[in-house]
């Protein structure tokens, strides 16, 4: 079975999000791994132990995206391809999925798992728009995966519950975090996968050019950063429980009028 | 496991001395394992400061590069201050000189973070320059939970279920030491007396209201020192400006903390509503609180041997810092330490001695250096500054006889020398006691 | 020039966030001259479209088959698709469902149009629209542009206020057919979950269970405080991993962004990727015995104190208070 995994090197947004003159700060940020896509890891690891598989990435992304590559092969993937070229600064999820479906043109796979969302952009097209180009079914948001009469079975998040879907392959799926919980590369996972392949693909590599990717790009583009108008904390309220209940009571009622 | 995957040294901890020690291997072409327990070097280095004198430089001359963006430390300091601090007012001495912004600088400004991430990539691009390039790591998000031993010689370390073995291993954890207490090099109980807690805040700006507000130019810097801001407590308080944010912080006696108790972020809330700090964090913003075990810069910290077989132990995990009231050094003293411990794997690689005899080099090789010549010759300034008068009482002194002085009332104005008498016998001091800390003090700092 | 709503539906009644899109739509169209239609994809949903005219729909399309019954991405893929051909609108707006989550992104690539999802404000911009949209976990903005042919963007929930509603308006009703091939997936089933009894992303006040419930009793007596105060139950991913509830509750940059009255979170710490979810309710209380937590720098009324004695106390408090009223 073959397993290919999209993967996004992200700004940790746990981290302090600095904005200036409309700019996104990166200086002193740092970049890790989507965590959807790690579960996208995750996931083809579990079923690379259960039925065999090789599991590869793929990354578009600047030198720093080595980083999220040996990330997911020190958790156990097999290889990876980086996507790199300048004219690729700063894609979108719409120029990202044409950019992918140009590696996946002619490549053989039986399903492409990507994150249902990169963390930055919190956007979630990429994935879907793919598996269109690439005429393919797909499910996303999955919370599980498994094998069945050689269809995939995906449970799926969905409005009213898990929903289970059954589904041919080759098809793509985008993963939820809830899935699973990524395992942390052990140190003889990071010291193999300083030895594993990574390939290094151009644009003309991928024979694909310039323009085609612009054409996506400039379907939307973004102007500016901001930060969210700050919401103000009101008072901590301190004191035994019957306090606590009485003071929240009042304001429930006579500040906020919510009750 | 197969000798082919021994390491020449394995360096446990990506801290400044961890750091120092891998880039000097893996430049001399050694191949090398660094193992650091944050997602990335830096990640748990929340503390900061200023990194004092040339030895950072030394060992890592790209930091003398002229940085158009991403400079890895924050600023020069050109401008240092130390100020005795009494409940209401300040008296600062103030010290500017361009002479400090010749390079290889005096002092540099850092934010760990981003300093030690850089550290990190300096040493992966040493990595893949050396001949083991795919051999040689910088391995994140490893706890390193054992070294191994065989017959009292280190062999290696564990993680979880995987094991590495190697020639050598320096230990760079800093200061909480567990690997080196389980390896016997430190040895019984801290005593409260020998560690302080240090908590630190960073508080953002905008940059040219930061540079407004401590006439910074350019990417000139200022320090400052406090005394007297400890409410009697042993220690002081720090405040150095980065780039669009100042580290402001305290560094206090665990056993003060405790005699008096008291607990440092009450200590650090009131610090900053003094009347000389409060005007300065208006219009900032807090973007980080962090606390951490600090050694004060007793030499009693120091274990009385910093190697055994196939094992050093460098920087805060062999408490070489020095706190002298008028600067911390750490950071220069683990660097310092690191290379050194590196200089002398390199050499017992060559021999292919890695006994404890050898490795005995390393404490004669630092003991030739300022780490130790410093922490020794300065024990009497560490005491010095421990006395608990100058916590609070000499602040109070100095500032007193300025405010008398500095006094304009209608009243008829007394002369210093009839103010002196005056505050020192209100304020129960003596004259030989102030004129023999005046002695101490000029000899000791 | 016309804009196009899709509403969205569950079980035969149209969703809030319908109207809040729809109203959206009413306002950008005077702003740029243009008609307001609106969309309507499902199974039995045809008596639910004059109520789309009230909120300001000139014209509705419907696209009423059994294929459209259970959610399944491919026929609604095509169904929506057949609508927007026939309608041709340069903008079409959505609600934020999973569903629609789900079947967006194909779409956007069928018709070969702009997509962006999540918008919180929308303006036209005399070629195009001008948007904003919360991003890293709701920590951040950004303004995005997009004057290109077709433009579909899907709309936060919460951001947009409902008009008054016109019960006189009536709209036409065209029904729109599809040819529904090629259904790759194939939908098995739906694990029962507990939904709790309201609707979350329709409440006026949530309850939400953090880690501090630690177990199924804890979580009885939020579920207690929900009834009282007729809120809906939602919790944080730490609650929905631990098998308490399913993940349907989960708020969050993961789970669902809602926007209530009152949001009273109950063991709650505040990551991030919950807030992201939760940071535009109204009025937010935050009751957690760790005076240090991160909730407390956003909530409006921070209780510091321990849930399994404040909250029983507090179900007490408001079945007096609504006895008295
Ligand atoms: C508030 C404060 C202010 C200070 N101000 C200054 C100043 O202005 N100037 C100055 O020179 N010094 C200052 N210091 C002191 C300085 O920070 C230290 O002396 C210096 O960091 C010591 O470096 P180190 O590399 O030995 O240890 P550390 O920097 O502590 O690094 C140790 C590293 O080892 C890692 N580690 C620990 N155990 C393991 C393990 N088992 N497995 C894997 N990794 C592990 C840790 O994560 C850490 O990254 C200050 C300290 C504090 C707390
Ligand atoms: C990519 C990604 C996406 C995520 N998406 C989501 C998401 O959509 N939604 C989400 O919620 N999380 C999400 N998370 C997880 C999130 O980061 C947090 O882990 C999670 O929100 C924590 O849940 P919690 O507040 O219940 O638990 P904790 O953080 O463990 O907090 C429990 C709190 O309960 C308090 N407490 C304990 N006992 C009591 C008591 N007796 N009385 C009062 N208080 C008590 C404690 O003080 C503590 O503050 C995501 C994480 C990632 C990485
Ligand atoms: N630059 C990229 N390189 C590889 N995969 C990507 C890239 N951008 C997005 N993806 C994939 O698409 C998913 C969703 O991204 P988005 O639609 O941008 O939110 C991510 O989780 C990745 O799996």
């Amino acid at each position: 079975m073959k397993i290919f995994i999209c993967c996004k090197q992200v700004p940790d947004v746990a981290m302090t999000i600095q904005i200036k003159d409309g700019k996104f700060i990166s200086e002193g940020m740092n970049y890790v791994l989507n965590a959807y896509d790690a579960s996208c890891v995750e996931e083809s690891l579990v079923l690379k132990e259960k039925y065999g598989a090789e599991v590869t990435l793929v990354l578009i992304g600047d030198e720093a995206g080595k980083e999220a590559l040996r990330k997911g092969l020190a958790m156990g993937a097999d290889n990876a391809f980086h996507i790199m070229d300048p004219a690729l600064n700063q894609i979108g999820s719409q120029a990202a999925a044409k950019v992918l479906q140009a590696f996946f043109k002619g490549r053989d796979f039986d399903f492409i798992l990507t994150g249902k969302q990169a963390q930055d952009s919190d956007m979630g097209l990429a994935g879907g728009i793919l598996s269109e180009m690439l005429n393919l079914p797909y499910v996303t948001n999955a919370v599980g995966l498994d094998m069945a009469d050689n269809k995939v079975v995906v449970r799926r998040q969905g409005d009213e519950g898990v929903e289970v879907i059954h589904m041919p392959m080759p098809s793509l799926i985008t993963c939820s975090n809830d899935m699973n919980d990524p395992r942390i590369p052990s140190l003889k996972g990071i010291m193999a996968s300083k030895k594993k392949p990574m390939e290094q693909l151009s644009l003309a590599d991928l024979g694909l050019s310039a323009d085609e990717v612009l054409r996506e790009s400039k379907k939307s583009s973004l102007k500016s950063f901001s930060l969210p108008p700050a919401r103000k904390s009101g008072a901590k309220i301190e004191g035994d429980a019957q306090t606590l209940v009485a003071t929240l009571m009042e304001k429930l009622t006579k500040e906020a009028k919510v009750l | 496991m197969q000798d082919s995957d021994k390491f020449d040294c394995i360096i446990v901890g990506g801290g400044v001395a961890g750091l120092a020690a891998a880039y000097t291997l893996a430049k001399a072409n050694l191949k090398i394992l660094l193992v650091e327990r944050g997602d990335w070097t830096g990640a748990k280095n929340v503390s900061g400061g200023v990194l004092w004198g040339p030895t950072a430089f030394d060992i890592f001359p790209a930091l003398l590069n002229d940085f158009s963006s991403d400079c890895p430390y924050e600023r020069v300091i050109t401008h240092r201050r130390l100020s005795f601090m009494s409940e209401t007012s300040a008296t600062t001495f103030d010290f500017k000189t361009d002479n400090f912004y010749k390079k290889p600088y005096n002092g540099i400004a850092v934010l760990r973070s981003r300093f030690d991430k850089w550290l990190g990539q300096q040493v992966e691009e040493a990595i893949a320059e050396s001949d083991f390039a795919e051999d040689s790591l910088v391995a994140t998000g490893i706890l390193v939970d054992r070294l191994l031993l065989e017959d009292n010689k280190v062999v290696g370390i564990g993680a979880g279920e995987d094991t590495f073995s190697s020639d050598c291993v320096i230990i760079a954890e800093g200061v909480n030491s567990l690997l080196t207490r389980a390896v016997g090099l430190q040895t019984g109980y801290v005593e409260a007396e020998l560690v302080g807690t240090g908590i630190k805040e960073v508080w953002q700006f905008d940059q040219e209201m930061l540079e407004a507000k401590f006439q910074l130019e350019g990417d000139k810097g200022m320090s400052n020192e406090f005394v007297g801001c400890t409410q009697g407590v042993e220690g002081g308080a720090f405040l150095y400006t980065n780039k669009d944010t100042i580290s402001l912080g305290m560094v206090l006696g665990l056993a003060a903390l405790r005699e008096h108790k008291k607990a440092p972020h009450d200590l650090l809330d009131a610090f900053k509503q003094h009347p000389a700090i409060r005007p300065i964090l208006k219009h900032g913003k807090m973007v980080e609180y962090s606390a951490h075990v600090v050694p004060v810069g007793d030499i009693r910290l120091v274990p009385k041997k910093l190697y055994m077989s196939g094992a050093m132990v460098v920087g805060d995990a062999a408490g070489l810092l020095l706190n002298t009231g008028k600067a911390i050094e750490g950071m220069n003293m683990a660097m310092e330490s690191g290379r050194q411990a590196a200089y002398t794997v390199i050499d017992a690689k060559k021999r292919q001695d890695y006994s404890e005899s050898f490795l005995k080099s390393y404490q004669e090789r630092l003991a030739e250096t300022f780490v130790l010549k410093d922490m020794v010759r300065f024990q009497g300034a560490v005491k010095f500054i421990h006395n608990p008068a100058m916590f609070e009482r000499y602040p109070l002194f100095v500032n007193t006889i300025l405010e008398r002085a500095f006094t304009v009332d209608g009243k008829p104005k007394k002369k210093m020398t009839e103010i002196l008498p005056e505050i020192i016998r209100e304020q129960n001091l003596s004259y030989w006691e102030l004129l023999s800390t005046a002695v101490k003090g000029g000899l000791n700092l | 020039m016309k804009i196009l709503v899709f509403a969205d539906q569950k079980k035969g009644k149209l969703k809030k966030s319908s109207f809040e899109v729809l109203s959206e739509a009413v306002r950008l169209a005077s702003a740029c001259g243009a008609e307001v239609h609106a969309a309507l994809l499902g199974s039995g949903v045809k008596e639910q479209a004059g109520v789309l005219a009230h909120y300001g729909a000139k014209t509705v399309h419907i696209v009423d088959r059994p294929e459209l019954a259970t959610y399944i991405n491919t026929p609604f893929v095509t169904a929506a698709a057949a609508v927007i051909e026939a309608v041709k609108p340069r903008v079409v707006l959505f609600p934020t469902s999973e569903g629609i989550k789900d079947y967006i992104p194909a779409l956007v690539q069928k018709l070969d149009g702009a997509g962006i999802t999540d918008c919180c404000k929308i303006k036209w911009t005399g070629d195009g629209v001008e948007i904003e949209r919360p991003l890293m976990a709701a920590k951040a903005r950004s303004t995005m542009e997009s004057s290109h042919s077709l433009i579909l963007l899907t709309c936060r929930a919460g951001s947009f206020d409902t008009n008054e509603p016109n019960p006189a308006a009536v709209a036409e009703i065209v029904e729109h057919a599809a040819t529904f091939t090629d259904l790759k997936q194939i939908f098995k089933e739906v694990l029962a979950a507990n939904t709790g009894k309201i609707s979350l992303d329709e409440a006026d006040i949530v309850v939400a269970a953090g880690r501090g419930v630690r177990d199924a009793e804890g979580l009885k007596l939020l579920e207690e405080l929900a009834d009282v105060l007729g809120a809906a139950l939602g919790s944080t991913r730490a609650v929905v991993e631990s098998g308490l509830v399913s993940a349907t509750l989960q708020i969050g940059q993961t789970g669902k962004v809602i926007n209530p009255t009152l949001y009273i979170g109950c063991g709650v710490s505040g990551a991030v990727q919950h807030t992201a979810g939760m940071g535009n309710s109204k009025v937010i209380v935050a009751i957690n015995k760790d005076s240090e937590a991160p909730i407390f720098n956003i909530a409006d009324y921070g209780l510091v104190g321990d849930l399994f004695k404040v909250v029983p106390l507090l179900i007490e408090a408001v079945k007096e208070l609504k006895k008295n009223s």
